[in-house]
């Protein structure tokens, strides 16, 4: 299963929810209206903006369906050698 | 097969690249009207602000459509549909036929009657550019203005506060989004704006610009205001003049069943400028935001290449003005609700509206109460009503 590191930047989201309406799991909007990083509709070792996600094929292409539906680009994904996945560089 | 795709925003753009991912050989043209390649319309007010550098605003290279066989005229719009012959008849002076036809045209911005250097209107990069020449054009101090009262005159208050200018704001009602909030709401607003040093003018209509070339104030009831610069946010307007003869069923926009079909066979309508048949709100209506543009896109490519599934979205939006956080949820018209509920107050510094219609919830406006968020998102899908809603009190 490959493994990712999903992030999201607080400053840059600005509490659309785009990424929640596609990957609740991955996803979800906190009181300060930024969104979490999940795993798997857990948070294990608490509630944070980036964390590693082991996940399926069709799992990793629904978060990055999820990250590209964000209209700031505030969701960054890169695998485990660390390249970046999206935003494309 | 042969897509045309009028329109090159999001939602257009979506649906093209999904439809070339389903369908390797099909032909697809895209028509945009702007002359450069995809980029984040909601993004514009990070690249004003600094945050994020020019290039980050766009989601496509330019490479990007030729690397993916899709045919792209930037600078193009569409002068006349022919529904019989089934083409398209651009500015380019060429006919496109096509076997399916995708309507996401989007709008534009409703113009002043009145121009002068130094009004300045938000919908485009070109537009942001324009702007971000103004500003460094102007003295230190200088007074902004800010004519509108919806979403665009956020993103110019967000903007001069944020570079620490003085702002004088006037719009014609008592109010921010006047057909979404009550008045209990819109003073929240107000009260926000007014304590942020903002210099409101309510019940203000603009009458005129002052200056000769260059803009030196705008005129409303309550008399001349200075301001250098006058960013306008007075609502949208679509282009329907290219379909005129066509038999397209227009009526706030492009009437669409809840597949995205329009009343004529093989054209389909996406994005803003599609007046859908929403099956989870239960009625007829335009949305005007991004998650919904770039959903529908996705959706109607679905429908374009023959899977014939409705669509269905709790659309959400939401935006940050002066420290206070906006969301709206669903249907948040008030003409069209039965009942609104109001949760929260004033003085407690957020409130929540529900909107109800036929007993189940249908939106929800929230004003720094960011925790009702996924209630009343699951009200509306799962249709329940305002009475069911447990609410957490301060």
């Amino acid at each position: 299963m490959p493994k990712i590191r999903v992030q999201v930047d607080p400053d840059l989201c600005i509490g659309a929810a785009s990424c929640v309406t596609i990957a609740p799991e991955t996803f979800q909007m906190n009181d300060e209206n930024k969104a979490w990083v999940l795993d798997h509709g857990e948070e294990p070792g608490g509630s944070t903006y980036e964390r590693w996600l082991e996940v399926t094929e069709d799992e990793m292409e629904n978060i990055i369906l999820g990250a590209q539906s964000c209209p700031t680009l505030a969701i960054f994904i890169f695998d485990e050698e660390g390249t970046q996945l999206f935003p494309d560089v | 097969m042969r897509y045309l795709i009028i329109g090159g925003g999001i939602a257009g753009m979506t649906a093209g690249e999904a439809l070339r991912k389903s369908d390797a050989k099909a032909e697809i043209t895209i028509v945009d009207e702007e002359q450069h390649p995809l980029y984040s319309r909601v993004l514009l007010g990070h690249y004003l602000k600094g945050k994020v550098p020019r290039e980050r605003v766009f989601l496509k290279q330019e490479d990007w459509y030729h690397q993916h066989t899709i045919e792209w005229l930037p600078g193009t719009i569409a002068e006349h549909l022919d529904v019989k012959n089934k083409f398209v008849r651009l500015s380019n002076g060429r006919e496109y036929p096509y076997d399916k036809l995708l309507i996401a045209t989007g709008t534009a911005p409703r113009p002043l009657d009145v121009d002068l250097r130094g009004v300045s209107y938000l919908r485009t990069i070109d537009d942001a550019d324009h702007l971000l020449q103004l500003l460094s054009e102007q003295k230190k101090g200088a007074r902004m203005g800010i004519y509108g009262s919806g979403f665009i005159a956020c993103e110019y208050l967000e903007l001069f506060r944020e570079l620490g200018l003085p702002i004088t704001l006037a719009f014609r009602g008592d109010r921010f989004w006047s057909r979404a909030l009550l008045p209990e709401a819109g003073e929240l607003v107000n009260k926000v704006l007014v304590e942020g040093g903002v210099e409101l003018h309510t019940h203000s209509n603009l009458q005129d610009l002052v200056g000769e070339k260059e803009l030196k104030g705008f005129v409303i009831e309550e008399g001349t205001q200075e301001v250098s610069i006058l960013g306008v946010g007075i609502g949208v307007v679509p282009d329907f003049t290219w379909l005129a003869d066509a038999g397209v069923e227009i009526g706030k926009g492009i009437k669409t069943d809840e597949f995205l079909q329009t009343n004529v066979p093989d054209v389909f309508a996406a994005g803003d400028v599609a007046e859908f048949k929403d099956v989870v709100l239960g009625r007829q209506l335009v949305i005007m935001n991004w998650q919904n543009a770039m959903s529908q896109g996705r959706h109607v490519a679905k429908v374009m290449s023959g899977e014939q599934v409705p669509f269905e979205l709790v659309s959400s939006y939401s935006i940050n003005v002066f420290g206070l956080e906006a969301i709206f949820l669903g249907d948040v018209e008030v003409s069209e609700a039965d009942e609104v509920y109001v949760v929260g107050s004033l003085e407690s510094g957020g409130i929540t509206q529900v909107f109800e219609r036929n007993k189940r919830v249908v939106g929800g406006v929230l004003l720094n109460r960011n925790r009702d968020r996924i209630l009343i998102t699951k009200a509306i899908k799962n249709k329940q009503s305002f009475s069911e809603l447990e609410f957490v009190t301060d």
